[in-house]
């Protein structure tokens, strides 16, 4: 068993990408990117992530929509959809609430033991 | 008309009716009532002839009246006089002025006949009578009749002969019989023809047409009626004539003030074809036309839609150019020629009217692109403001993140190595995310990302969590709205919170939004000091401004202690 699954960032701003590529890495995730909602889907389908950290503000779809689509593929088992984005939760009222993602993280509390936390929830 | 003439006219009739009181002096009680009628009756044909000279001076109207005036008294006043060479000439021309008053049917109303044969009718209408009354002269000697002492010798009797004079005043009245029918069927058929001003204007010609029948058979030699129909009911039907054409004349004088009225109860941007309406009522002119060319120089329309050649109008119509009103112009009756002033007056109203409809058309087109472009100018700030937000998402705040997960990294490494880094990189790393979370509230006051991201539920949730008095929402509908409506719609619930909550001192406030047909209600009440002024500086005037900027209305009730209620309106599709 994998202590530590894989990771896919979803984020259209590189810089974004490379620290936490490296934060994650150094946390003991393994990581893959994409830059768009259809990139995405696409690792998605070849990484076989555990855990998706997914911007809701993406170039062609946005956060939501990948969220929807990565819950309706066959994926099995279907990866831990962590929405992000440099705005707070309340920006987006009910939608996060209302969407198949786990949860919500704000991009600057991004962090291993925050991911942890929604891969293995605690009791 | 021309004063000389006036005083002439005026002297004259005063002359005429005189002289016919001093011949018949001293009044004899039996005749006194005939006498009286026939002066009446004299002087309203004067009258009536002053009225038309007055009223048309194109129209020979007026001298025919006062011919058939002069003609109607003069031999009277002859025959009063006893003396032989006058009792003559009154006795031939007695009767005369029934061909001046045919004269006067037949040229209604211009005064001039119409055709070479209505003028050879009339000669011979003359002629007949003058020459019937000689012949009946040649025989009759006024001793046979009775009358010996009182009357002069008749100068120009041949013959006494009264079977001779008798069968002379029957042929007369045959052949009067058969001219006044070939008149009156002429006057008919005027009638018949004309439209419009002219056919109003025929009113009193239709009393003259009866007048000209009854004293053809009335003094006529084929009928013998009592002396009191003869002396009553012809006086009555005479005097009806200049009477109707006076009171007519009164009434059109008015006509130019009925024009006033009309165009000042016309209610305003009235279609041309009311104001045509009104026109032709104010004018008495059923046929009237209000015509405008058509672009393109294909001729003129008017008001019913019907072609109009206005540079050869049709027989019997005539043309005036309405001036400033982009060559409009206005067809009416032939016969209003004899009022150029009336005509003058209507196409000036009409002038005015058509220019107040162009200028409020106008004002309501520029009021119609003030309006358009005042929610094209709100419409372009709020997606300028949605630009900055975004610009400010994309880069500045994406940046901040990044460096301060990069300073969480560098602290993290410098961990239990450097204590002094560590802490320098901590406190580092505050101030990014201080700067960080000033920056979302300062790009959430440029605008709600909220609002875009989630539409109105989403966005007045937001506002109601933020607020410092306890507020809640009633109604929020769900669904999307036009961009601008739900802007201003958010736009209204935020101003009118933080208004809540800087002024009201209230312990509570109330959020409801109802989608009605055609309509998004907005209403903000609180429970408040009220007192709040649309026109204060309390950002009431700005919002309203807002409001009006979609084509809403907004609504303040804040009595004083009573609370503030705000209400927008917003149309909504």
């Amino acid at each position: 068993m994998q202590a530590y699954p894989a990771i896919l960032i979803v984020d259209d701003h590189g810089g974004f990408r490379a620290f936490a590529r490296s934060m994650l890495e150094a946390a003991g995730f393994t990581v893959a990117e994409a830059a768009t909602g259809a990139e995405a889907a696409e690792a998605a389908r070849a990484v076989r992530p555990g855990l998706v950290l997914l911007d809701i503000g993406l170039p062609d779809l946005d956060g939501f929509e990948v969220a929807e689509r990565l819950a309706a593929s066959a994926c099995e088992p279907a990866p831990v959809v962590v929405l992000t984005s440099t705005r707070e939760a309340r920006d987006y009222g009910g939608r996060i609430a209302a969407s198949p993602a786990a949860g919500f993280l704000p991009k600057d509390q991004l962090s291993g033991a925050a991911l942890r936390r929604f891969l293995a929830p605690e009791p | 008309m021309n004063r000389w003439l006036r005083v002439a006219l005026i002297a004259g009739a005063i002359t005429a009716v005189g002289c016919f009181v001093w011949s018949s002096w001293p009044p004899n009680s039996h005749y006194a009532p005939v006498e009286i009628t026939f002066a009446v009756v004299g002087l309203s044909f004067m009258v009536a002839g002053i009225a038309a000279w007055q009223r048309w001076p194109a129209s020979r109207l007026g001298l025919l009246f006062t011919i058939v005036g002069y003609l109607y008294l003069v031999p009277y006043i002859l025959v009063n006089l006893a003396n032989p060479v006058a009792w003559t000439i009154g006795n031939v021309t007695e009767g005369i002025y029934g061909a001046a008053l045919a004269h006067l049917g037949l040229a209604w109303p211009t005064g001039r006949l119409r055709s070479r044969f209505e003028c050879g009718v009339i000669v011979a209408n003359y002629a007949q009578n003058i020459a019937f009354n000689t012949a009946g002269e040649l025989f009759w000697n006024p001793a046979s009749s009775g009358c010996n002492a009182s009357c002069p010798p008749n100068l120009l009797l041949v013959r006494s002969s009264p079977s001779i004079s008798n069968a002379i005043g029957t042929a007369q009245g045959y052949v009067g019989l058969v001219m006044t029918g070939i008149i009156l069927t002429l006057i008919v058929r005027h009638w018949k023809s004309a439209r419009g001003w002219s056919r109003r204007a025929m009113i009193p010609l239709l009393w003259i047409g009866a007048a000209v029948g009854a004293e053809n058979i009335l003094t006529g030699n084929l009928f013998h009626f009592s002396a009191l129909v003869t002396y009553t009911l012809l006086p009555l039907v005479l005097l009806a004539g200049p009477a109707l054409f006076v009171i007519s004349t009164v009434r059109a004088r008015t006509a130019g003030g009925a024009l006033g009225t009309a165009i000042v109860d016309l209610e305003p941007g009235a279609s041309p074809g009311r104001l045509r309406d009104a026109l032709a009522r104010a004018l008495g002119d059923s046929t009237l036309q209000l015509a405008f060319p058509q672009p393109g120089g294909s001729g003129y329309l008017d008001t019913s839609g019907q072609a109009v050649d206005a540079d050869r109008p049709d027989n019997g119509r005539a043309v005036v150019p309405i001036a400033g009103s982009d060559g409009a112009v206005l067809v009416y009756d032939e016969g209003l020629e004899l009022e150029p002033h009336l005509v003058k007056l209507t196409a000036a109203a009409a002038g005015m009217a058509l220019e107040h409809g162009r200028l409020q058309a106008e004002v309501q087109a520029q009021l119609e692109q003030v309006r358009a472009s005042r929610a094209r100018i709100v419409e372009a700030g709020d997606a300028e403001r949605r630009r900055l937000e975004r610009d400010l998402h994309d880069g500045a705040q994406q940046r901040l993140v990044t460096l301060s997960l990069a300073l969480g990294m560098a602290r993290d490494r410098a961990a239990g190595a450097d204590p002094e880094l560590e802490a320098l990189i901590e406190s580092a790393g505050k101030e990014a995310r201080e700067a960080l979370t000033e920056l979302r509230e300062l790009a959430r006051g440029i605008h709600p990302a909220v609002l875009t991201e989630t539409g109105l539920a989403g966005a007045i949730q937001a506002l109601v969590e933020r607020s410092p008095v306890a507020t809640t929402i009633t109604a929020v509908p769900d669904g999307r709205f036009p961009a601008p409506i739900e802007a201003t719609a958010y736009f209204v619930v935020s101003e009118a919170l933080a208004n809540v909550a800087k002024h009201a001192r209230a312990d509570g406030a109330q959020v409801t939004i109802r989608k009605r047909p055609g309509r998004l209600v907005v209403e903000v009440s609180d429970d408040g000091a009220g007192g709040a002024r649309p026109e204060g500086g309390s950002g009431l005037r700005g919002l309203a401004d807002r409001v009006a900027s979609v084509g809403g209305v907004l609504r303040v009730d804040s009595p004083p202690g009573g609370g503030t209620r705000l209400e927008a309106d917003l149309p909504c599709p």
